[in-house]
């Protein structure tokens, strides 16, 4: 008599979401929010100079998103969880050039 | 500390409150800007969630708190260093969430630009846009004159 957890293998199915390499932070346009207060999210949670943030947020508004940062997968995430905070719609992507 | 004081014209916005109040019951449970990260583990994802769902509504709570004994005697509200961030905050939530509720049928040019004939507008409508363009006139007013000390400089 073979015991039934010899006789049916346990299923272990996971997702492996991979954490290394370079990852990008990725702002996506909405008709909501002001220009001037992108402006301000990027200059406060980005630290950007006045120029870089109103290009950025122009990059959004023309051509829908813009990559905002770029780099370790724990700091993107760190900058995510805040632009999200600050209701801008973010997304992570693995950074395939690197 | 730098502080600015606005008054309002309370018969125009004390009906708004209302709105505003009824956007924050749909917040309370929905992000204004919905986390849309699928590379993102699935537990760490429902923590993401419940953290940001607590602070819109710390925010949101405070915008409504703005609105207070004074505004309905005196018509005043004031911003500082210490609310311009979560008021501008939580104006962007309730504005996202009035699109999402009521002003889904407009355009994005025309949500964009604000130009919107409000006689066209259905009444329901008609107040929704109304709300969405003051608390974005309050987030101007907030940006133009506290952005130097919201960045710290």
């Amino acid at each position: 008599m073979v015991r039934s957890s010899q006789a049916l293998p346990k299923e272990d199915t996971r997702t492996e979401i991979a954490l290394g390499g370079t990852w990008r932070v990725v702002v996506l346009n909405d008709p909501v929010n002001l220009m001037s207060y992108v402006v301000l999210v990027f200059r406060k949670v980005l630290g950007f100079d006045e120029p870089t943030a109103r290009q950025r947020m122009l990059e959004v508004h023309e051509q829908g998103r813009s990559i905002v940062w770029s780099g370790l997968r724990e700091k993107a995430e760190a900058y995510a969880f805040t632009l999200q905070q600050w209701h801008l719609t973010t997304v992570l992507e693995p950074d395939e050039t690197h | 500390m730098k502080r600015i004081e606005v008054k309002l014209a309370l018969p125009i916005v004390a009906p708004l409150l209302d709105v505003i109040k009824d956007m924050s019951q749909g917040l309370r449970h929905t992000l204004a800007a919905p986390v849309a990260m699928k590379e993102i583990d699935p537990d760490f994802h429902a923590a993401w969630v419940d953290d940001l769902l607590e602070h819109q509504n710390e925010d949101v709570h405070r915008l409504l708190a703005l609105f207070d004994a004074n505004f309905f005697s005196e018509g005043m509200i004031a911003f500082d260093e210490e609310n311009a961030d979560i008021i501008v905050r939580a104006c962007a939530a309730v504005r996202l969430q009035l699109r999402e509720k009521h002003l889904k049928s407009l355009p994005d040019e025309m949500l964009e630009g604000g130009e919107v004939e409000l006689g066209t507008l259905a009444e329901p409508l008609q107040k929704a846009f109304m709300c969405y363009l003051f608390l974005a006139t309050l987030q101007e007013l907030i940006i133009q004159h506290l952005q130097e000390s919201m960045l710290g400089a």
